[in-house]
């Protein structure tokens, strides 16, 4: 079994090696062991203080295969994009130009430098060993983290922003950046980033062109780019949009790929998601096995995912859950082994939201 | 003998006949005949002083007086923008440097402005092919300088005039291939019909508003900005001699560049003096410059080239002259030679006496 919890710094092996693995593209996770302790360090940090209102903090979780201790995944929050400074983003927008005189109207495309989702907070971070692409484990590395954000609500901003890369060409270059960045950098963009030292994106944005940029003046390459995503980001970004993200209204000011935004209540997640108690009594001696769940649920079992309500001790997994128990409908029962692996006790509350939301809406259950 | 006149009404159809000529980009000099009178009309209302001020406008015509033919044209705006924005770009430049990233980029960008607003424009100059010859060329442009020092309380202190800027021999602008058709579909050719034909600010307002970095524009773009059509470097080079300077605004189509001045910088201006007719007898070549001379008369205003001597009690004009510009013996004149650099020497020869 799988579970997802605050990295802590005893993984800082294992999340290096990852790091390395993706490389460019991920640049939350960047391949440097002191950034890394400080990013870890940060998120425990984060999970362990009493947050009034969205700050600095930055949450950093790992998936975790219970049986080996193997980290397979990462992913994170940011609490408030560009606290302390800015977050740049370019907002594409159209500007007609037209004149009656000349029965002419153009529908002009430009790129606006904007800092309109400074504040919002950010899903990051995201990577998942290949081997797990094709199972439920993302799910449960994007969604768990939609639990958290549930039920820490004060922790972070009424709207989620999440950056997806972009394209590049066979050579590894970035189109968007080659006709944009590149004519105030002269350089590639890793370079950039190399040499902007760590800091945030926001020393580099400080460098970029502030006037918004006409769309029909760049090459065709780069027009193309603009909010492409890189097939590396298509299985984060696709979980994103069944979400209920938009992607069409902001892209990177790098390498033109798409940041999508949505407000926290539309999501998916967290309308369907509910917070139940664990059914007392009734669950079985440690060691019981999913099979074990009685057999009178077992029917109505869904297959779900499954978040306790701590901060510093969060814990998320997939198992099958009854849900709808109880008189008042607001309890939920899943097997010992579930219980364990993220560590609630009966009488607990959960978060819980079925791993397929469409088929399985809880509030039906509770009928 | 060639002279420059004031445009009279009874022009038009020899006006016709020169400007179909012209071809692309000479703006404000479209071949539409309801514009040319329209233009004539104006001008006339100007010299006659009814026209309102953001409507003022001097045409002037060159004409061979022995062939009775008009071989060349020139004019003045009172004031431009009054009526309709006026729209240039200002080459502006944008740094973006970082000290701990070693970057240090310095990149040309056009900011779309209403700068010239006010000003009075040099406009309009064209000189038939088979007279650009001799000295017609430098009379045609700075006939009007005659006219302005003259009549110097009817223009703006600001002085531009926006010079052809580069095209091929098909009309191709680069600059307007690399920014204004993907703005405006069409070729620079009719945009720049439409501008002659009083629709400029119409056009412009298909023009992107928001300052352009010119390294998104092609390598041949960016290399035009500022710079002068092949065939208009001469008349540059008469406005500068003069004292006029490219101060970074272009035209927001083919990029040319806007030269500006301050009306008492400019040198025949400044130099320029009113003299009374002493005598009229035929002056020796070597006792002169070449001297531009023209009447005192805003409504049959002549300017021509010629010799003269002037004394502290008046000038002496060659009769032939004096017939062309129309004035006699007790009239006024005004003087400057044609070549600033004989100007210091009259200016000198004139505090002698």
């Amino acid at each position: 079994m799988f579970f997802l919890r605050p990295a802590e710094l005893t993984d800082l092996p294992q999340i290096e090696a990852i790091a390395v693995k993706s490389a460019i593209g991920i640049t939350s996770l960047p391949p440097d062991r002191d950034r890394l302790i400080d990013k870890i360090t940060n998120s425990r940090y984060a999970f362990a203080d009493e947050v009034d209102i969205p700050g600095e903090e930055s949450y950093f979780f790992v998936l975790e295969n219970a049986a080996t201790g193997e980290i397979v995944g990462t992913s994170g929050l940011a609490a408030a994009a560009g606290f302390h400074d800015r977050f740049y983003s370019y907002r594409n927008e159209i500007i007609v130009h037209a004149s009656q005189e000349l029965k002419v109207s153009n529908k002009i495309h430009a790129l606006h430098l904007c800092h309109d989702l400074t504040g919002f907070s950010l899903l990051t971070s995201f990577y998942i060993d290949p081997s797990f692409a094709d199972s439920d484990l993302p799910q449960l590395l994007s969604r768990a983290r939609l639990l958290y954000v549930a039920e820490q609500r004060h922790r972070f901003a009424d709207k989620l922003a999440a950056e997806n890369p972009g394209v590049c060409n066979a050579e590894g270059r970035s189109p968007f950046w080659d006709a944009v960045g590149r004519r105030f950098f002269n350089m590639d963009y890793p370079q950039a980033e190399q040499l902007s030292g760590g800091r945030s994106k926001t020393f580099i944005a400080e460098l970029m062109p502030q006037y918004p940029i006409y769309v029909p003046l760049l090459p065709a390459a780069a027009k193309l780019a603009i909010g492409q995503l890189h097939p590396d980001g298509e299985l984060p970004f696709s979980i994103l949009m069944d979400e209920g993200f938009e992607a069409d209204t902001y892209v990177d000011i790098f390498d033109g790929g798409p940041t999508v935004e949505a407000r926290v209540e539309t999501l998916r997640t967290v309308r369907l998601q509910r917070r139940l108690t664990l059914l007392p009594n009734i669950t079985a001696a440690a060691g019981e096995t999913t099979e074990a769940i009685d057999a009178a649920e077992a029917g109505t079992a869904v297959l779900s995912i499954i978040a306790n309500t701590k901060s510093e001790g969060f814990r998320a997994t997939i198992a099958p859950a009854v849900f709808g128990l109880g008189a008042d409908g607001n309890h939920v029962n899943f097997s010992r082994e579930t219980a364990l692996l993220i560590d609630v006790d009966d009488g607990d509350a959960v978060r819980v939201v079925a791993l397929d939301p469409d088929s399985h809406h809880l509030t039906g259950a509770s009928c | 003998m060639v002279i420059v006149r004031s445009i009279r009404r009874d022009d038009l159809a020899a006006l016709m006949a020169l400007v179909g000529v012209a071809g692309v980009g000479l703006t404000t000099l479209p071949n539409n005949e309801g514009l040319l009178r329209g233009r004539i009309e104006a001008s006339l209302a100007s010299f006659a002083g009814t026209a309102e001020k953001a409507d003022e406008q001097w045409v002037f015509v060159m004409e061979d007086i022995a062939a009775a033919r008009l071989v060349g044209i020139c004019a003045i705006a009172g004031a431009v923008g009054l009526r309709e924005p006026w729209y240039s770009y200002r080459v502006g430049t944008v740094v973006h440097a970082s000290r701990e990233l070693g970057i240090f980029t310095r990149t040309p960008t056009l900011f779309l402005s209403n700068d010239h607003t006010g000003a009075s424009e040099l406009c309009s100059l064209f000189l038939a092919p088979d007279y650009r010859v001799g000295r017609n060329g430098a009379l045609l442009s700075k006939s009007r300088f005659m006219f302005m020092a003259e009549f110097s309380d009817r223009f703006s202190r600001k002085v531009i005039a926006e010079l052809r800027g580069v095209s091929d021999s098909a009309g191709r602008s680069p600059f307007w291939e690399s920014l204004g058709r993907h703005f405006f579909s069409m070729d620079f050719a009719e945009a720049d019909y439409l501008t002659g034909i009083g629709k400029k600010s119409f056009v412009a307002e298909l023009m992107p508003k928001h300052p352009l970095y010119s390294s998104f524009l092609s390598k041949e773009a960016q290399s035009v900005i500022g710079e002068t059509h092949e065939l208009t470097r001469p008349a540059r080079r008469l406005l500068e001699q003069e004292g006029f300077r490219y101060e970074g605004h272009v035209d927001i189509f083919d990029a040319g560049p806007a030269l500006e001045s301050n009306l008492e910088d400019i040198d025949a201006i400044k130099k320029s003096s009113p003299h009374g007719v002493k005598a009229l007898s035929v002056v020796a070549e070597a006792s002169s410059a070449v001297m531009l001379i023209s009447n005192a008369r805003m409504s049959d205003f002549r300017v021509g080239l010629g010799r003269c001597l002037v004394t502290s009690d008046g000038v002496t004009l060659d009769p032939d002259v004096a017939k062309a510009l129309d004035v006699t013996v007790g009239d006024a004149v005004r003087l400057v030679a044609l070549r600033p650099a004989e100007r210091a020497a009259s200016a000198a020869h004139l505090a002698h006496i």
